[in-house]
């Protein structure tokens, strides 16, 4: 590792990692034209653990972090390209089959943290300190476009964001946030609906 | 070519069509009935866990194969087409007409009056909530009067529901719960108790009615025959009446487009486009307009309701995502005094996670990661969200229409139909009143409440859709009688939702199935 890269100063590695995400798009076409979508590697596990650390809320714990990140890959692996999403209510036209895989336009965006890290004199992203990450997934989500919201399921456009999607989506960060266990979606008896929903942690 | 012969066809296999199969079993045991449809069955309750999966962690279609690449329409709301039809999807929600909406001649000198007596059409609401199996609580209105009880106790108020009334009633306004097609007793017409799952429109556990239930059971028993994936793409009138004498048909996997059904009489039970559409289609020498048509109002009056909805920032705690479907209702204003200018519309309550959720900026723009934007987003919940709407009574102009569309066809050419919505003139003068209406109704729920009321927005298309076929006792201005019997061709029944001459102020589908349970009870007497 060369000492100017152990030194690089932040303005410069901010530089090198936009300019490694503007050099993704003609990668990412060539991702697309890949019927299966490649899996992520378990380098890329480890790297999506180090982003999780940063945009996920403590509370979870390293262990609950991990949990995500493997529930993540999960629902990346059983993704099904071209599956039928039917049609909306009030609407004569069929919706778009499922495109492709949001796991195609990731290895690129995992290079460009991979490439920035190393730059960065870091072995790997993980590796690199948190302030450094953390500044790293910043300049990754202020370059995406639109505002406040995060994706609904992932789309690829954006790892981090995805991620983030993902899991403050879910219904336990529901459950989290309101600091009680709705659990969204579950099933359960009509008995007992007049009542708020359980503190969380309680049994 | 497979020739059929029964005493009576039905074609189509939705909701209306299970209600005129199952009746037409218990009143004439002994007539042959088989149900037509072009669509699938998708009998597959035991997926239905793993499609509610899909649907909730990946967006995928939630009936998987339940509707026909190449048979569409323009203007239609869903595409569904299988064995159940729109009714595989539905809410559940139960709610019954007034006896306003039959008589709006009459009070109030707008668009026409129904020839159905309300205390008549009750007697068959109350049929179709035991067939349906409805729980429901009782309107406190006297005017929403009702000859039995709902057949199953309401669905309990969720928390969220239970303040949410109480903060709506401070307005004044009384609410109660919808009524729904969903199980509040295990064992109701065989199906499951309701397990609130959130996905009512695809019940995993079985506790919403679909017909799906009532044709397995019906087949099951050996009541009736079901030929689905096979289209009606015509019917024949008899050479020397003016009977109908056959459905021509074609299977949709294509191993035979010549299939003919004989009956006595037909049932055309395929909902408020392809009813009207299969009559148009059968236009032959004698009736060059279509079947049923000599009034030329087959395609006419298409009906359905327009809406006013908005959300309210209220300050309650409420915990969004435990049985968000189920919702509050007032009928106060289904009744508008005839001396006020005329708006009669539902009022409906739900709990919203709308401004509830996790974002990824702060107000100010801030980029928010891990326990930031979890702090931001618990300072959201300290507060609850409340969705309104109002269905409003819109009247449809005679120009309000489905044609068939000459440049669209299936694959074995015929005319796929075009819906255009038109209210008529009156509707129109009203428009600005009737945003005035809501926007202050609205405006005064939050301000009763201390809650901060978000934009107004329109619905943009006519929900719960009806007409096309209109009932009346003039043979020049409708397609058939208040059975449902065209005045053009004595044994040939059009039932549910194309026969209503108004499209109501709130959900239609209780309404479309006590028309065709009115309809089934003529249609055995023959």
């Amino acid at each position: 590792m060369l000492e100017s890269q152990k030194h690089m100063n932040r303005r410069t590695w901010l530089w090198s990692f936009v300019t490694a995400l503007l050099a993704a798009p003609l990668r990412r076409l060539r991702a697309f034209a890949r019927v299966q979508a490649p899996a992520l590697a378990s380098a890329d596990v480890a790297t999506l653990e180090s982003i999780a650390e940063i945009v996920l809320p403590s509370d979870l714990g390293v262990d609950g972090r991990k949990r995500v990140v493997v529930a993540f890959v999960t629902w990346i692996k059983d993704y099904k390209e071209g599956a039928d999403r039917g049609y909306g209510y009030g609407a004569s036209t069929l919706s778009a089959p499922a495109g492709p895989s949001p796991a195609g336009r990731y290895p690129d965006q995992l290079a460009a943290f991979e490439a920035t890290a190393r730059s960065k004199g870091a072995a790997s992203f993980a590796a690199l300190p948190a302030d450094v990450r953390r500044a790293q997934i910043e300049a990754s989500l202020g370059s995406m476009p639109g505002g406040a919201r995060l994706p609904a399921r992932p789309t690829g456009a954006n790892l981090i964001a995805d991620l983030m999607g993902f899991y403050f989506n879910s219904a336990d960060a529901w459950n989290l946030a309101y600091r009680a266990r709705i659990d969204r979606d579950s099933c359960r008896a009509l008995a007992g609906s007049e009542q708020p929903p359980a503190p969380l942690g309680s049994p | 070519m497979a020739r059929y012969e029964a005493d009576v066809v039905v074609i189509g296999g939705g909701i209306t069509a299970a209600m005129v199969a199952e009746k037409l079993a218990e009143l004439r045991p002994s007539w042959s009935v088989i149900v037509v449809e072009a669509g699938k069955r998708v009998f597959d309750n035991e997926k239905r866990f793993e499609y509610r999966k899909r649907n909730l962690d990946y967006g995928e279609h939630i009936w998987p194969g339940d509707y026909i690449t190449d048979q569409a329409a323009r203007g239609v709301i869903s595409r569904a087409m299988a064995v159940g039809g729109s009714a595989l999807h539905w809410g559940g929600v139960c709610n019954r007409f007034s006896e306003e909406d039959t008589r709006l001649r009459s009070l109030y000198g707008l668009a026409v009056d129904w020839p159905i007596e309300w205390r008549d059409l009750e007697k068959f609401y109350c049929e179709a909530e035991r067939r349906v199996g409805v729980s429901g609580e009782a309107s406190p209105l006297p005017e929403d009067w009702r000859s039995e009880p709902y057949p199953m106790p309401a669905m309990p108020m969720t928390y969220n529901l239970l303040q949410i009334k109480s903060w709506g009633e401070q307005s004044g306004v009384k609410f109660w719960t919808t009524p729904q097609a969903k199980n509040t007793v295990a064992g109701y017409g065989g199906r499951n108790i309701c397990l609130r799952c959130n996905t009512c429109e695809i019940c995993p556990t079985g506790a919403r009615y679909s017909p799906d239930w009532t044709f397995k059971r019906l087949l099951a028993e050996k009541k009736i025959q079901l030929h689905d994936q096979t289209l009606v793409r015509k019917l024949v009138l008899d050479d020397k009446t003016t009977r109908i004498a056959a459905a021509q048909a074609a299977r949709e996997d294509g191993s035979d487009n010549d299939v003919e059904y004989r009956a006595r009489t037909f049932v055309l039970a395929s909902g408020y486009c392809w009813s009207p559409h299969l009559l148009l289609l059968s236009a032959n020498s004698r009736f060059p307009a279509g079947l049923a048509n000599s009034s030329d109002h087959v395609g006419r009056y298409m009906t359905g309701h327009l809406a006013y909805q908005t959300t309210i920032d209220v300050n309650l705690k409420l915990y969004p995502g435990m049985n968000e479907q189920h919702s509050l209702i007032s009928r106060q204003f289904f009744r508008c005094r005839t001396d006020q200018p005329y708006v009669r519309h539902d009022l409906r309550l739900w709990e919203s996670a709308g401004g509830r959720g996790p974002q990824l900026r702060d107000a100010a723009g801030k980029l928010l990661l891990g326990d930031e934007l979890i702090a931001d987003w618990r300072n959201r919940t300290t507060r609850g969200t409340v969705r309104v709407r109002g269905y409003f009574d819109v009247h449809p102009d005679k120009d309000s229409r489905l044609t068939l569309d000459s440049a669209t066809k299936n694959r074995w050419g015929d005319a796929l139909p075009a819906i255009r919505h038109q209210v008529d003139a009156a509707t129109r003068s009203r428009d600005a009143q009737t945003r005035e209406h809501f926007q202050t109704l609205f405006a005064s729920l939050a301000k009763a409440g201390d809650g901060r009321m978000g934009g107004m927005n329109a619905l943009n298309y006519q929900d719960h859709p009806g007409g096309g076929c209109r009932m009346g006792t003039d043979p020049a201005t409708s397609v058939v009688n208040s059975f449902g019997r065209t005045h053009d061709h004595e044994n040939l029944f059009v039932v549910g939702s194309p026969t209503i001459p108004t499209g109501g102020c709130t959900n239609g589908t209780l309404t479309f199935v006590a028309l065709a349970l009115r309809s089934t009870a003529e249609i055995a007497k023959n």
